[in-house]
């Protein structure tokens, strides 16, 4: 009965009950959205590295991580291959050949990682092919290059023309081979673009006098939730003197980022709480006050004081779950059609592109964060009604029975 | 009824003083007071406005505390119990009955019968039955689904009545009941709660200055600034 009296109250006062349950809704929005998008931009930042470049295994020459030069590549990679032959069933493979050097063209160069790849292979563990914006991806024939379109321009090259790569070999000479621009590439990160060229694996190799040589293998399992897991047996099955990392180690600061981002919500959730927990103190204070003589009657025909205490908190239980479920329905309104179609922030494309993010944001709506809000809304309506309900029961019924 | 307890007093009142302070200025409600009421009772407190009526049902009533003085309910003494003791107190012995009716807006007035029934536990079917039977033996058996703002004054002091009985308390105490109501309507009611009185054995104890209430009474207590100048059966 006192759960009936308590939604009759809400009732009783409905654009005040409709205004806090609208600003809860609010909150809430507020809150599974901004947790949504932030953790869609971070998980794109992720798999946007991991896709264009890092893969979520790498299998490298033991030291190869702590120094990427050429000498740290793999010369024999016969037990390599073996393992990964076995070990990478649902997998796909790719192996490249990576070094520090410079691409000039007539007008200027520019320091680049010169990535040596096997174009049919590469395609099916990372993503640059997906963003061609003039050319084609590169074929496999001899002397191609594929550059952004950042480097093109500092360059002031285009499709067709010839640029020279430049990198130290392994006996320290200097090798070098001109390359036609076969492809022009635009990603969701300046920062890659302009220090990334491809070239064939062949020509890579002949160019380092490095035949057979690869820097590191790539292995991407097809489920990547077993990423660890294949990681792992193919750490095991290796004989010593290589290291195999997952993109957690490869990528630790942007995986450091999402675990300080799932610390730090809190805050975020905890100036939401409090903001909330103000408007109900404020709201739920006019109602007990209003009720004044109600409460002194209450007492007087002898409600125990938990009784009423009780009243009021369900009162506010009440308002926050609604608030909860309807803003709930609307986060879901906006968040289903976005996270088909992706927020387009083209207007903050340099800021974006910067990161590592791209211009359209898809947000992901995590377990976590709906779980947080069905808790947290709901539990500080009920912290806001804490005081008023203390200020009724301490009212004195003789004197609460006076007021008008 | 508990009303028809055999205990030869309900309430004593032993020299009982309240002060209050207005501005900082003592004011005595009440000045020496000694009172007790019997099973049965059907008493009176009259007195001009000022006279300390209402101050005086409210100390019987535990809403407020004498400054000075004991008052014992069924033989307890009221100033040895808790908040939470008195609202116990209240719940199980004393019915109330305001001038102003005072029902839950919220709440039918089988629901607002109900109510102090669901405060002692009472389960819902048991409460609900007992809650028509007594709406239907006031006459306005009819009136069960309907909120207070859509009763006239006469048939909320007839909840407010039921109410205060739903708990077969030992005591009702009625402060001003006819005061909001015309003279026929109060007739009525009057009626209502001598046929209680007389029927089931529940004591009353009214505040009034109502002639009409005066009347009926079988004891006739007049304040006057504070002190009981009159205490008489009625005849």
């Amino acid at each position: 009965m006192i759960g009936k009296i308590a939604w009759r109250n809400i009732l009783r006062n409905k654009r005040r009950s409709l205004i806090l349950i609208v600003s809860i809704a609010i909150g809430v929005v507020a809150m599974v959205l901004t947790d949504a998008v932030s953790i869609g931009m971070m998980r794109q930042m992720l798999t946007n590295q991991i896709g264009a470049d890092a893969g979520y295994i790498q299998v490298h020459k033991k030291g190869y991580q702590a120094d990427p030069a050429l000498k740290n590549s793999i010369a024999d990679t016969a037990p390599v291959r073996s393992v990964l032959s076995t070990d990478t069933a649902s997998c796909e493979v790719s192996e490249r050949l990576r070094t520090f050097g410079l691409v000039s063209s007539a007008y200027n160069s520019s320091g680049v990682s010169i990535v040596g790849i096997l174009p049919q292979k590469e395609r099916k563990v990372t993503t640059v092919h997906n963003y061609m914006v003039e050319g084609t991806y590169l074929s496999g024939n001899p002397g191609d290059i594929i550059i952004s379109t950042a480097t093109a321009e500092k360059l002031r090259v285009g499709l067709g023309d010839k640029v020279v790569i430049m990198a130290s070999r392994l006996d320290g000479s200097v090798g070098s081979e001109a390359c036609r621009i076969v492809g022009l590439f635009e990603t969701f990160d300046s920062g890659f673009d302009q220090t990334h060229v491809y070239i064939p694996m062949q020509t890579a190799q002949q160019m380092l006098d490095a035949p057979g040589r690869v820097s590191e293998f790539v292995v991407n399992p097809t489920d990547t939730k077993r990423t660890e897991t294949v990681a792992a047996q193919i750490e095991s099955d290796l004989p010593a003197g290589f290291e195999v990392l997952t993109y957690k180690q490869m990528l630790p600061i942007l995986v450091m980022q999402l675990q300080l981002y799932d610390q730090t919500i809190y805050i975020f959730y905890a100036i939401i709480a409090i903001a909330l927990i103000f408007g109900i103190v404020n709201t739920m204070l006019m109602a007990v006050m209003e009720r004044t003589h109600e409460f002194g009657v209450d007492m007087a025909i002898g409600m125990a004081n938990r009784r009423i205490f009780t009243m009021i908190l369900t009162e506010a239980l009440y308002l926050g779950v609604i608030g909860t479920a309807a803003g709930l329905v609307v986060s879901f309104a906006i968040f289903i059609p976005l996270s088909h179609s992706g927020w387009n922030l083209a207007m903050f494309s340099e800021s974006l592109k910067s990161v590592g993010v791209g211009t359209t944001i898809y947000p992901v709506l995590a377990a976590s964060s709906l779980i947080n809000t069905i808790l947290i809304i709901p539990l500080s309506a009920v912290i806001g009604a804490v005081y008023p309900a203390l200020r009724a029961i301490k009212l004195q019924p003789v004197e609460a029975i006076r007021a008008s | 009824m508990d009303g028809k307890n055999t205990n030869t007093e309900i309430v004593r009142v032993e020299n009982v003083r309240k002060v209050y302070h207005d501005n900082g200025v003592p004011v005595d409600a009440l000045r020496g007071i000694n009172l007790t009421v019997s099973p049965g009772d059907f008493s009176v407190i009259a007195g001009p406005s000022g006279s300390g009526k209402t101050t005086l049902l409210n100390i019987v009533g535990t809403l407020d505390k004498p400054t000075e003085g004991k008052v014992y309910l069924d033989g307890e003494d009221v100033a040895s119990k808790t908040r939470r003791e008195l609202a116990d107190m209240r719940l199980r012995k004393i019915g109330f009955v305001f001038q102003a009716y005072n029902l839950n807006p919220v709440l039918s007035a089988l629901e607002n019968v109900e109510f102090t029934m669901m405060l002692r536990g009472i389960d819902a079917g048991k409460r609900k039955r007992k809650s028509l039977a007594l709406l239907e033996e006031l006459g306005i058996g009819e009136l069960a689904n309907k909120r207070p703002n859509e009763m006239s004054g006469g048939q909320q002091q007839r909840v407010a009545i039921a109410r205060a009985i739903s708990n077969e308390p030992r005591l009702v105490l009625a402060d001003e009941p006819t005061a909001n109501l015309d003279s026929e309507t109060a007739v009525k009611l009057l009626e209502l709660m001598e046929r209680l009185n007389h029927e089931d054995g529940i004591t009353f104890v009214f505040s009034s200055h109502d002639p009409q209430v005066i009347e009926r009474a079988h004891r006739l207590l007049i304040l006057k600034d504070g002190q009981i100048v009159t205490d008489k059966v009625n005849k």
